[in-house]
Formats: structure tokens, C-alpha cells, sequence
């Protein structure tokens, strides 16, 4: 499902990318950027995260006629004065004069790195209500977005990721380059699909979906090292000959109840004690009638 | 400096990544000696300091640092180190004198609601520096901003979202813009799956620091308790893509500090062990 979703977002869709501290989502939003590129895509990218050398580093420079980047990163909150694109800019008709200026026949995709610091600096309703409006306002086609998942309440995630048509949850895979990304995509009918892949990004911001991570392979791991033998390489011997081992089950261990055990105890041999009981009178104490004289 | 750190981290005085914003962060625990590293180092390596010493006074940072071979004042003297006091300088605030110039960057204690962003304006002037340069005064490297400790902001009441903001705002002036470096130093106090309301916030920081950051040093405890010979460990994390393939490295590192340095090993080759 990840491929398809790289091979294109439909018209009106709202892709997010979720990530965490312990990998980042970014290389993934690179890859889509690449991929939209190859498809002739016109793509604006509002760029509050990283600066627009650390975003462009290792896009091909050929396609960046079509790819507009809007510098968010040196001045957010306008501090210096003249700022060129704010946080506060974040609304439909900024943004949608934003991307008019452009003057490009095909409606645009629009990309956010990242939907985090607008959501710390905007309620998530207004937000919300932003992304919706971009959706069905027809001057931006798709709007892929990452989020950081870690840096938000659960209650804000929820509502963002509500909106999205289709999710994309990055977590770092077992060996070292890999990840493992759990998707989600609704589809206008109202299906809901999930899929879990391994992928690995190349060089050149290339998805390679490795494979589906199968538990199966996780309980044959661990059946492959229950069998490793713990009393091998040691120094002193750990091991039973067979002599051993044979009188090691001949053994009855002192306090198991076996077979044997209860027939001696339930019917006892001659010359075991025997106990003669013969009541008396003061072991028969009613604690109700201590003077036993009540009828 | 401590010479291992260096190898472990692949710098040298002369030759260090710039551009980069290293994290250094603890949880339950004290980082402070690798700030003090990375000060020893980065005036060593003649860069241009900028040190917002928020926790401790001038006479701390500048005892330590002879002990590592580095003096404080002779650096401040010659204009290699902006030292931001900011015990003194909070005084000056909160008990103003008719002769005493109050100083704009500490302004959020008077209310934390404005920010951080008259504290940003002082390292900006800082870092960018005069204009002109007088006769005889020397070139420095690039510029470097130290800040010991951020947490404290959160304790005086200023936002998560101000300190993040101010970050933001340091990185791109002193990484990307002067292509510097930058320090940053941040306390946790809490467990890390600690749903308490206690250290949520000081947690956001972490977290959303550890997003913008290049590489990051987090020192805790040994998870198996006290130890008399290694006082804890350090988890280096790397993001940078190296050889163009996107990476994250992690490796993991015992230490003991020293009253002149501290030495780092991999886990279980101290040397109480072997």
C-alpha cells in the first residue's frame, strides 16, 4: 500500500506522515516529494522545520523548476522584522495566494514540514478547519503533511489525523537502515484498509518495500535460540552420561505424592502405629451450651 | 576537553562538523561536565563564544574551566567569550537600582507570557558582533552559542512553546545563518513513561529538542543502580546522513568523571572490571 501511495495521492486527499524522536519521518516526505516530481507534479512546500538547504540536500536539481519552496524557517514568527512566510500566514487565503502566485496551469500539491510547529502555534481547530477548507478549495490538489507525534497531546493528534484520508506511521525497524511504517488509507466509499511494510530509502529518496514483517518470523527466532545449547563452551561439564541420567529418573523426590506414597499411607501395614479413640466426655464441649443442660 | 570524547565523537579542536546543534540532555542526573567540555573545546578551536551561563556564576564556570587548561577571563578579556551572567543579571531585574542599566534579555521574569525573544535579540548581537572591527583585534572562528540550562527557563515560568520558539530562532542564526554550533543542555527529572502531570512539559522539550537537533548526548544512571567506579552512561546519537544515506546511530558509553576530566568506555570495559 505504500508504493501505491507513492505513485500517486488522489485529488482532494490529505496524506500524514506520524513520526517520533526515535526516527524521522522527513526522508519518507522526501521520497513523496520525489516521486510527485517525477509524475510533472507542481509541488509548494511551507518549510518551518528545517532550513531550505537541509530540505533541497539530495533532490535532483533538475526538477526544482516546478518545486517551490516557501522559507518558513529563518524568521516563523517575524522577530527580524521582514519575514517571509509567518506561521500567522497559515490560513486559506494565504495560502491560496500563495499558491496562485505561481501562476501554474496544474492545481498544486502542497507540502508542510511540519504540521508540529503550526499546531503550536494555532489551536488545533483552526488548524483543522485550514486544511479542510484547502482541501475542498480547489487551488491546492493534495496536502501531504508531517507531524510529530510525541510533541502533542493524543487528543490533538487524533483530531488532526482524523481529517487525513490516509496515514503513514514510521517506527525504526529491527536492523539498521529499515523502518517499518504501518498505513492506513480511507477511501471515499468509506472502507478503511491498514498494512504494515518494512521499506528501506535509497540514495536517491527511492522507496524499496522489503517485506511485510510477519510475526512468524519473529517465533522462529526465538525458537532458533531456545535451541542453542547453554552447556556448551563451559568450563566444566554440565552434561549427564547415560548412567547418570537413568538414575537420575529412577529418583523419587522426598515430598511428591506418587502412587506409592498414597496406597502406604491408605491402608496401613502391619506393625504401623494404630490409634485407639475412645471419647470422652470433656472433648465433647458445645461452645452454644457450656453447662450442657439446654435440650 | 576530554580527549575521549573527542575520539568518540570524531571533532578535534581543529577540525569539527559546523552547522551542527548537538543536544545534551540527563534524566535524573548531571550533564554538566560535558557542557563544560564543549566550552574548553570550542575556545580552544579560537571559535567566537557565546555562553548564556544561566545556572551558576562566572567564578563557577571559570574554576572548572582552569582545571581544564582554559581561562575565562583572559577569554573574555580578549573578546572570545560573551558570558551572559544570568544570576546577576536577573537581579538587576527584579531589584532595580537608579544606576543600574536593566538588562532586556532577562525581561520574561517580569512576565513569562512575552518570551524569549529579547534573550534571542541579546545573542543575536552577540553573534553577529560589531561591525566594524577595530585595529589589532583578532579574527575568530566561527560562532558558538552555549546555553547551561534551558530547563531553567521552564522553572521561571516561560512556556514550552517560547523555549522551543527560541531555539528554533537560535538554530537558524547560529547553524544556519553563521554556520556555528550550538550547545544546548536539558534536564528531566522524571522517568520517561511517566504519565504525571510532573514533568510533561520539561518531557515536550526534550522531545521536540531532540527533533531539531544533529547529534545528541544523553546521560543517565546505570539502570542497575549506584556504583562507586562509573558514575553512569551516555547515549551518543547521530543524525546526520553520512555518505549521502539517511542514518541514525546510536551507541552507548560508561563514564567516570575525574577532578581534571572524565573517561568514557564501552559498557563493561571500565576499569575497576578488567
Amino acid at each position: 500500500m505504500l508504493s501505491e501511495l507513492l505513485q500517486g495521492i488522489e485529488s482532494g486527499g490529505f496524506l500524514i506522515i506520524r513520526d517520533s524522536c526515535s526516527y524521522s519521518g522527513r526522508d519518507l516526505l522526501k521520497s513523496f516529494i520525489t516521486a510527485a516530481l517525477n509524475r510533472e507534479e507542481v509541488i509548494h512546500i511551507l518549510c518551518f522545520d528545517v532550513s531550505e538547504e537541509e530540505l533541497k540536500d539530495g533532490l535532483k536539481p533538475s526538477d526544482t523548476k516546478r518545486l517551490h519552496i516557501h522559507n518558513a524557517y529563518s524568521d516563523p514568527l517575524g522577530w527580524t522584522g521582514h519575514p517571509n512566510f509567518t506561521v500567522q500566514q497559515f490560513s486559506l487565503e494565504d495560502l491560496t495566494n500563495l499558491v496562485k502566485q505561481t501562476s501554474q496551469p496544474k492545481p498544486a500539491v502542497l507540502v508542510i514540514d511540519s504540521l508540529s510547529w503550526i499546531l503550536r502555534h494555532k489551536t488545533p481547530p483552526a488548524v483543522c478547519q485550514t486544511l479542510q477548507q484547502l482541501r475542498k478549495g480547489g487551488a491546492v490538489r493534495a496536502v501531504i503533511g508531517l507531524l510529530h507525534t510525541d510533541m502533542h497531546q493524543r487528543g490533538t493528534v487524533g483530531s488532526i489525523c482524523h481529517l487525513a484520508t490516509s496515514l503513514i506511521s514510521v517506527a525504526p525497524g529491527v536492523k539498521g537502515k529499515e523502518a517499518v511504517a504501518r498505513v492506513t488509507k480511507r477511501s471515499k466509499s468509506g472502507k478503511v484498509m491498514q498494512d504494515e511494510e518494512i521499506f528501506c530509502i535509497t540514495e536517491d529518496f527511492s522507496v524499496t518495500i522489503l517485506s511485510k514483517p510477519s510475526h512468524a518470523e519473529h517465533k522462529t527466532n526465538s525458537t532458533e535460540e531456545e535451541q542453542a545449547d547453554p552447556t556448551a563452551n563451559l568450563t566444566f561439564n554440565l552434561r549427564l552420561s547415560d548412567s547418570e541420567l537413568e538414575a537420575k529418573q529412577k529418583l523419587t523426590l522426598p515430598f511428591v505424592f506418587s502412587k506409592e506414597k498414597k496406597t502406604a499411607l491408605l491402608h496401613p501395614g502391619p506393625g504401623s502405629g494404630r490409634i485407639l479413640y475412645e471419647p470422652d466426655a470433656n472433648d465433647d464441649y458445645d461452645q452454644e451450651d457450656p453447662d450442657d443442660d439446654l435440650d | 576537553m576530554f580527549s575521549e570524547l573527542n575520539s568518540i565523537l570524531n571533532i578535534s579542536p581543529d577540525s569539527f562538523t559546523r552547522g551542527e546543534f548537538i543536544l545534551v540532555s540527563d534524566r535524573q542526573s548531571d550533564a554538566s561536565f560535558l557542557i563544560h567540555h564543549f566550552l574548553s573545546f570550542y575556545l580552544r578551536a579560537r571559535c567566537k563564544v557565546c555562553f548564556l551561563g544561566l545556572v551558576q556564576s562566572f567564578c563557577h564556570y571559570s574554576a572548572v574551566s582552569q582545571r581544564l587548561g582554559v581561562s575565562l577571563t583572559q577569554a573574555k578579556e580578549k573578546g572570545q567569550l560573551v558570558f551572559f551572567e544570568g544570576l546577576k543579571e536577573c537581579l538587576s531585574v527584579l531589584t532595580p537600582k537608579e544606576n543600574n542599566v536593566e538588562s532586556e534579555a532577562m525581561n520574561f521574569l517580569r512576565d513569562p507570557t512575552v518570551g524569549l525573544r529579547s534573550l534571542y535579540e541579546f545573542v543575536r548581537s552577540s553573534v553577529i558582533g560589531s561591525g566594524s572591527l577595530e585595529e589589532g583585534a583578532e579574527q575568530w572562528g566561527p560562532s558558538v552559542l552555549l546555553v547551561d540550562d534551558l530547563s531553567v527557563l521552564l522553572s521561571l515560568g516561560v512556556d514550552v512553546g517560547a523555549v522551543l520558539d527560541f531555539s528554533h530562532y537560535c538554530r537558524a542564526l547560529v547553524c544556519s545563518q553563521m554556520q556555528g554550533n550550538m550547545v544546548m543542555l536539558v534536564r528531566c527529572n522524571g522517568e520517561e513513561d511517566d504519565d504525571d502531570d510532573g514533568d510533561v512539559v520539561s518531557e515536550v522539550l526534550l522531545k521536540g529538542l531532540t527533533h531539531q537537533c544533529n547529534l545528541s548526548l544523553h546521560v543517565q544512571g546505570l539502570p542497575t543502580g549506584y556504583c562507586k567506579d562509573i558514575h553512569g552512561q551516555m547515549e551518543v546519537c547521530w543524525k546526520t546522513r553520512q555518505g549521502d544515506t539517511p542514518h541514525l546511530q546510536k551507541n552507548l558509553f560508561q563514564y567516570k568523571v575525574y577532578d581534571k576530566g572524565a573517561s568514557f568506555f564501552a559498557r563493561g570495559t571500565s576499569s575497576a572490571v578488567l
